[in-house]
């Protein structure tokens, strides 16, 4: 499958899926105008790219440091995603959280505590 | 049990766990039961956690809103206060983002005005330094309202003297701007006499007396200086000519170079004066005093004067607001009574 990547904009994430190396990231900021429209693809590829790795070490990493409530809701299916995926290969999720970004810190402990089978690291990064 | 928003939800879940543990189900439903509970218990925490991610998001931008809005009472205030430093039209034209703030200038044909007070210098030294700044800032502050009125923009204080011109930023055509700059001067010099028989009533023996220098030509007008120090002015031969008209003016009179006068001499009379040579301007300079305002373009007199043996009677009718307005009928109607009775 094709590399993906996409720049960060003032409404949507940066998007670096490298399918080659399993390594994935997320980073910006999220309120696109049609979540569905932006995400949709995103999560078609992943599905099709997971359902056909067994056994693959899978590295997933959210940079995020603001999301509306629409991308929340697509961020909880794609942990799914992963903890699904996370049964037949080694799966680790990294939340990078901004020092003093209460806020961020809290939702990446939130998202982490629905992770059963997944590896996940909460981390903090300096203020860029 | 304290109230919580999603109590409903949380009894449900509690009703379908009792009826799970109580064995009433039967075998066959209990796995399709045992998942559907589980999909609504992950239904709910997603609900509570997008409620609680909507509700977060909105505090923060009201935070940030709150700040905003600080931030731009603050700036307004102070944009008030700077904008005190600067013509209002030059003031409107930067923060509107029709100017920038950078050194242009342009070549425009403008009229210029320039004012000074006669023998300002030997009449300060009489006064004490409280009543000079009392006649300064009462001289400026009714100027600067005269001259707001009919549009000029004003360039520069220097000491007592005046700087302005009509045509930039805005302008209402060559014509129209002589016309407004001369208009503007007949009404600066009437509200000089009224100001100066104020002046006299309070005590000030010799008020000032104004000459004011106008003429018409092309400058350079825009932002002079550098790039961290800049003042938007104008600058050509035809400032130092309306310098040079002032100083050759009547005190308490006008004096025009012709091309001014050409503009606007359906709405003045004027007579001829002695020429004027110039430093770098080769032809002499036809001077014009204005002798008389032509009718229609007369405009009332604010402060009634007269004094005479048992009579003193001073109006300033611009002062007379509200209560003292009827306080002053009142007065007056009474004075009549009396002295027809």
């Amino acid at each position: 499958m094709d590399n993906i990547s996409i720049e960060q904009s003032e409404r949507s994430p940066g998007v670096e899926f490298n399918f080659e190396n399993n390594s994935f990231s997320l980073k910006g900021e999220s309120y696109p105008e049609d979540v569905t429209a932006f995400y949709g693809p995103l999560l078609d590829s992943l599905e099709k790219h997971f359902d056909a790795s067994n056994g693959a070490k899978i590295s997933f990493t959210f940079d995020l440091v603001y999301f509306n409530s629409s991308t929340a809701k697509i961020l909880m299916g794609l942990f799914d995603m992963l903890d699904e995926v996370a049964e037949k290969s080694d799966v680790t999720v990294t939340w990078n959280y901004e020092a003093d970004d209460d806020n961020m810190e809290e939702m990446g402990e939130e998202f982490g505590e629905d992770l059963e089978k997944a590896t996940f690291i909460l981390n903090e990064v300096a203020i860029v | 049990m304290a109230f919580d928003v999603f109590q409903k939800e949380q009894v449900t879940i509690e009703v379908a766990k009792a009826l799970l543990d109580s064995g009433r189900l039967p075998k066959s439903a209990i796995e399709e039961y045992t998942k559907l509970l589980k999909a609504y218990e992950k239904l709910f925490k997603s609900s509570k956690r997008l409620v609680r991610i909507s509700d977060r998001n909105e505090a923060e931008l009201n935070t940030v809103a709150k700040s905003l809005d600080e931030k731009n009472t603050m700036l307004e205030d102070l944009s008030g206060k700077l904008g005190k430093y600067l013509s209002p039209q030059i003031y409107d034209s930067i923060f509107s983002g029709k100017q920038h703030a950078e050194l242009k200038t342009e070549r425009k044909k403008l009229t210029v005005f320039f004012s000074d007070l006669k023998d300002f210098t030997s009449t300060t030294a009489d006064l004490q330094p409280e009543d000079l700044t009392y006649l300064l800032n009462k001289y400026f502050s009714e100027m600067s309202k005269i001259a707001l009125e009919y549009g000029a923009t004003i360039d520069k204080f220097i000491g007592d003297a005046m700087l302005m011109f009509f045509g930039d930023p805005e302008s209402k055509g060559v014509p129209e701007d002589a016309r407004a700059c001369v208009a503007m001067a007949v009404a600066m010099q009437r509200r000089m006499e009224d100001l100066g028989e104020v002046w006299r009533a309070k005590g000030y023996e010799k008020p000032f007396k104004m000459r004011i220098g106008i003429c018409t030509g092309y400058c350079n007008v825009g932002n002079f200086g550098s790039d961290a120090r800049m003042d938007y002015t104008i600058i050509g031969g035809e400032v130092n000519l309306a310098a040079r008209l002032e100083g050759a003016a009547d005190p308490g009179g006008i004096l025009m170079s012709y091309e001014t006068y050409a503009l606007v001499k359906d709405m003045v009379q004027a007579e001829e004066r002695e020429s004027i040579t110039m430093k770098g301007i080769r032809r002499e300079v036809h001077a014009y005093a204005v002798t008389n305002i032509l009718d229609g373009f007369e405009k009332e007199r604010r402060v009634v004067h007269h004094e005479d043996e048992g009579l003193y009677l001073h109006m300033d009718i611009d002062r007379l607001k509200g209560k003292s307005k009827t306080a002053a009928k009142r007065q007056l109607k009474n004075a009549l009574d009396k002295l027809s009775s």
